[in-house]
């Protein structure tokens, strides 16, 4: 037998006899230049619980065991969990790896300390009072020359009421999720063609990357040289294919070595759909019951927005002109309310649609499509020009469906709803930026549920007034002044027909705005002729006439797109990009970074009353502020991709850089002085040294 | 962006360089190596045959588990005067595995290998014009010179004897199927083991 083998079984041998039990810790076993224990963070277990195991090595110095590809040679650390029934171990959480030169080959793993954790399920319908768990590890161990070993561990933890942290190796799962690469939420596509590995990142910031890790084996040539390079927003990495490729996993985890610590993320084949495969691990119950209620808040505030507004308003016109029963009322409330949740939930499950698909669709999306700009304009001053009594859309008037109103007044309500819902989208982003941002990572079903409360808390204010008459017996009786409100209603219509117009104008230009505008006055006969028609003043022909203005403006609307144009330096601000704000950052320059768009009125408010100030500008210069816009009126991938990197789907955003500090992200809701305030903070924690 | 990401993409595969390493289909490398007898052998001197090389280290703990009797086995099996088994030691003189024309006809006959013969490739040429990283290293060379497959013994890595029999044997298979005048499937597998010790 040679030297090895005896080496080998004795090693076996010596692994069999220390295994012992005791709670916590398996008891370290040794091995040839290796010394292992299995341990829990927990030293009392309740059922329905998830639980860490550590399987802790000490090699020798200079000894090594290997990452999940271990690289040219060597083997993956492999667990093999005997549970008892209903009991399951995740996958191992790697740490992250190291290159190790075997020239001319390259494996990965890890010299020193190792831990490799576990993340384990005691289902809640665990009866026994014990949790006995083995667990047959593999390792092959390696300096020059390579030790494999097999060893059995057991722990025997109590299952009681009460779960009770092991206080003794707190410190060692700190130190296992430290030494884990920080997962970010960066997609990532690669290629294996003509002999090399290719993968491309979105990442807007470059994070100086010096490394990368695949964890699919026998991909990439481990021992060829790597190209990194950031360019434009986007990670570009390349290395030789490896000999014995023979197929692409659809997708696998890439760590990247980055100046701020190694980071994980997943790269997708080419040729897979960009699907952000969500399990149910990575979705916690408590934080989603807060953002279900964070949800629904939001939703009631938007009822306060300005782009909400004119909906509300003839809401609550409608409410006051209901002669309707209570029960009526509150069958009102109900539709209303069916119709905003049924909205939000389409709304989301488009946005999910989209996300699957790998568009870089955020929120507000439908306000980037300048032809639905264009038709929402249209619709408004539509209604406006009924408010003003140029022809009635049935007697109530309410939306688009409004001509069911008086037979069906259920169904008007429902598409009340709805209207309420497509003109708020916008300004949903401002208020429900974190929470949309957190669906928009969820499982489908939590992230529809988080727009349903969305849509519920939108509704509410409808619906107290249903069930609580006396909040409605505060509302003034009906009279002829409802006449007159009405028509004082036409022009909040207008003026958001204005704005659309505006928006639309800033998507296609000067020349297709003046169209869509003759457009308007095409629908301004139509509907005249329409009134006319109505009073019985005018024949069929009108009505036919009428019809084909409505097409002429609509076919105005297809006017051809204008290309894409830049944001005109309008104010103090400069124009946002990838590369301006890394070179400011890396000059040590303090930045503010402003991401809006056009059709963001909360985005024009808060610059309006918080950064185009004299006060605000004053501060800007006091503290050397360079301050940086990016446009989202038209999808730009690059800001959707920044605004990604903050978790969030929809503008505006104010991150503002200090130097030596991370990005702070300044609230949604800006006051006149939130900038000023946050600048004196961020400067007593570090004084800006200018080098002049 | 789309766009964008198919340009960047198609940009990278265009710069792709050119790469001397040994493919499936293509003319094997050849090479000129000195067996454990002082006799040298070319590839070229099998035209006519099939060709095994089999990259090894007895000290390798992959090594150990194929000769508890599954490597002898094969090279029993295949022992044929079409098939000729060429063993290949790539370790450097001072390095694990690097043994004398004594100690390698010593291991032979201790472990009942049936080789054709043990190369020694010192200076690790062969070794990395086969692109052989592991030990063992399987290779299978067809009567034409042509490479038909290269990889692992068998399906499963790991050190464990008990594991021989319930893996898939890659190249015994290959070898089946190039004998047999067909293709290999999979001619391409991961090679598993300790690492070639140039």
């Amino acid at each position: 037998m040679t030297l090895f083998l005896r080496l080998f079984f004795s090693a076996v041998l010596l692994l069999l006899a220390t295994g012992f039990v005791q709670a916590q810790t398996s008891g370290w076993v040794r091995a040839s230049h290796l010394k292992a224990e299995l341990v829990s963070d927990h030293q009392d277990l309740k059922p329905g619980q998830r639980f860490k195991l550590a399987l802790h090595f000490i090699p020798d110095e200079h000894w090594h065991t290997y990452w999940q590809n271990p690289g040219d040679s060597g083997l993956a650390t492999s667990i093999d969990w005997i549970l008892p029934d209903g009991v399951t171990a995740g996958a191992i959480q790697w740490p992250a790896p190291m290159a190790i030169a075997v020239p001319p080959l390259v494996n990965y793993g890890f010299e020193g300390p190792t831990i490799l954790v576990s993340e384990l399920t005691v289902p809640a319908t665990y009866k026994n009072s014990q949790l006995v768990i083995k667990a047959k590890v593999d390792w092959l161990v390696c300096k020059e020359v390579c030790i494999p070993a097999e060893a059995s561990f057991e722990l025997n933890l109590p299952v009681t009421q009460t779960a009770i942290e092991a206080r003794d190796y707190k410190k060692l799962f700190e130190q296992a999720s430290q030494k884990q690469a920080r997962p970010v939420s960066l997609q990532g596509r690669y290629d294996v063609q003509n002999q090399k590995f290719s993968a491309v990142v979105q990442m807007p910031e470059d994070l100086k990357v010096s490394a990368f890790f695949v964890a699919a084996a026998e991909l990439v040539d481990h021992a060829a040289p790597q190209e990194i390079e950031w360019v434009d927003g986007e990670l570009l990495l390349r290395q030789q294919k490896n000999t014995y490729f023979s197929q692409a996993p659809a997708r696998f985890e890439l760590v990247l070595n980055t100046l701020a610590g190694p980071v994980l993320l997943q790269l997708q084949h080419e040729g897979v759909p960009l699907a952000p495969e969500l399990s149910l691990a990575d979705f916690s119950l408590l934080d989603w019951l807060g953002m279900l209620v964070l949800a629904a808040v939001g939703g009631l505030i938007l009822n306060l927005m300005p782009c909400v507004f004119p909906v509300l308003s003839l809401k609550a016109l409608s409410l006051v002109n209901s002669k309707n029963s209570a029960q009526n009322t509150k069958a009102e409330a109900l539709w209303y309310s069916a119709g905003v949740i049924i909205s939000f939930v389409l709304l989301a499950a488009v946005l999910l649609i989209f996300r699957a698909v790998g568009q870089a669709a955020g929120w507000g999306f439908q306000l980037q499509n300048p032809l639905i700009v264009g038709l929402l304009a249209y619709l408004l001053f539509v209604l406006g020009l009924s408010l003003s009594g140029v022809m009635q859309l049935g007697i109530g008037w309410m939306s688009s469906g409004q001509q069911f109103t008086q037979q069906q007044g259920h169904k008007g309500s429902f598409f009340t709803g709805v209207l309420a819902v497509v003109v708020a989208s916008p300004c949903t982003a401002p208020f429900m930026g974190t929470a949309l941002g957190y669906a928009a990572t969820q499982p489908a079903l939590a992230a529809l549920a988080i727009f349903a409360a969305l849509g519920f808390g939108m509704a509410l204010p409808f619906l107290l007034l249903a069930w609580w008459p006396g909040f409605a017996a505060m509302l003034p009786k009906p009279g002829l002044w409802m006449e007159k409100l009405k028509q004082w209603l036409a022009y909040p219509l207008y003026l958001s027909a204005v704005w659309l117009l505006w928006v639309y104008g800033r998507q296609q230009g000067l020349d297709a705005m003046a169209l869509a505008l003759v457009g308007l006055v095409l629908l301004g006969v139509a509907c005249w002729l329409w009134g006319q028609q109505q009073l019985q003043q005018a024949g069929q022909v009108s009505r036919l006439i009428a019809l084909l203005f409505v097409a002429g403006s609509v076919a105005l609307l297809w006017y051809p797109q204008s290309a894409a144009q830049n944001l005109t330096q309008t104010d103090h601000a400069e124009v946002w990009s990838e590369q301006r704000l890394k070179q400011l950052v890396q000059d040590g320059q303090p930045v503010l970074v402003n991401m809006t768009a056009d059709w963001c009125i909360t985005c024009l408010v808060n610059e309006r009353v918080a950064l185009n100030t004299d006060s605000s500008k004053a501060a800007m210069a006091l503290y050397k502020l360079k301050y940086l816009k990016g446009d989202w009126t038209n999808k730009d991938p690059a800001i959707s991709s920044y605004l990604r990197q903050f978790q969030r789907d929809g503008v505006p955003l104010y991150v503002l850089y200090w130097p030596g500090q991370p990005p702070e992200i300044l609230p949604q809701i800006l006051t006149p002085d939130s900038l000023r305030q946050a600048l004196e903070q961020l400067s007593s924690k570090q004084p800006l040294i200018t080098s002049q | 962006m789309k766009l964008k990401f198919a340009l960047s993409l198609s940009a990278l595969f265009f710069a792709g360089t050119l790469f001397a390493a040994p493919q499936v289909g293509q003319k094997a490398p050849a090479f000129n190596l000195t067996d454990s007898k002082g006799q040298s052998h070319s590839l070229a001197d099998f035209a006519g045959k099939t060709v095994v090389l089999e990259w090894t280290n007895h000290d390798c703990p992959f090594v150990v588990k194929h000769y508890s009797g599954n490597m002898q086995g094969l090279q029993k099996q295949f022992g044929t005067d079409d098939v000729v088994w060429l063993t290949v030691i790539s370790s450097a003189p001072g390095k694990q595995g690097h043994v004398t024309s004594a100690k390698a006809d010593e291991l032979t006959s201790s472990r009942n290998a049936m080789p054709d013969a043990i190369l020694f490739d010192e200076t690790g040429v062969t070794g990395k014009a086969y692109d052989a990283k592991t030990t063992p290293h399987m290779y299978v060379i067809d009567q034409k010179g042509v490479l038909q497959y290269m990889g692992g013994i068998d399906s499963i890595p790991s050190a464990k004897v008990d594991d021989i029999a319930k893996a898939t044997p890659y190249f015994s298979n290959a070898l089946t199927a190039v004998l047999a005048g067909n293709p290999a499937d999979p001619a391409v597998t991961k090679p598993y083991g300790c690492s070639i010790k140039y």
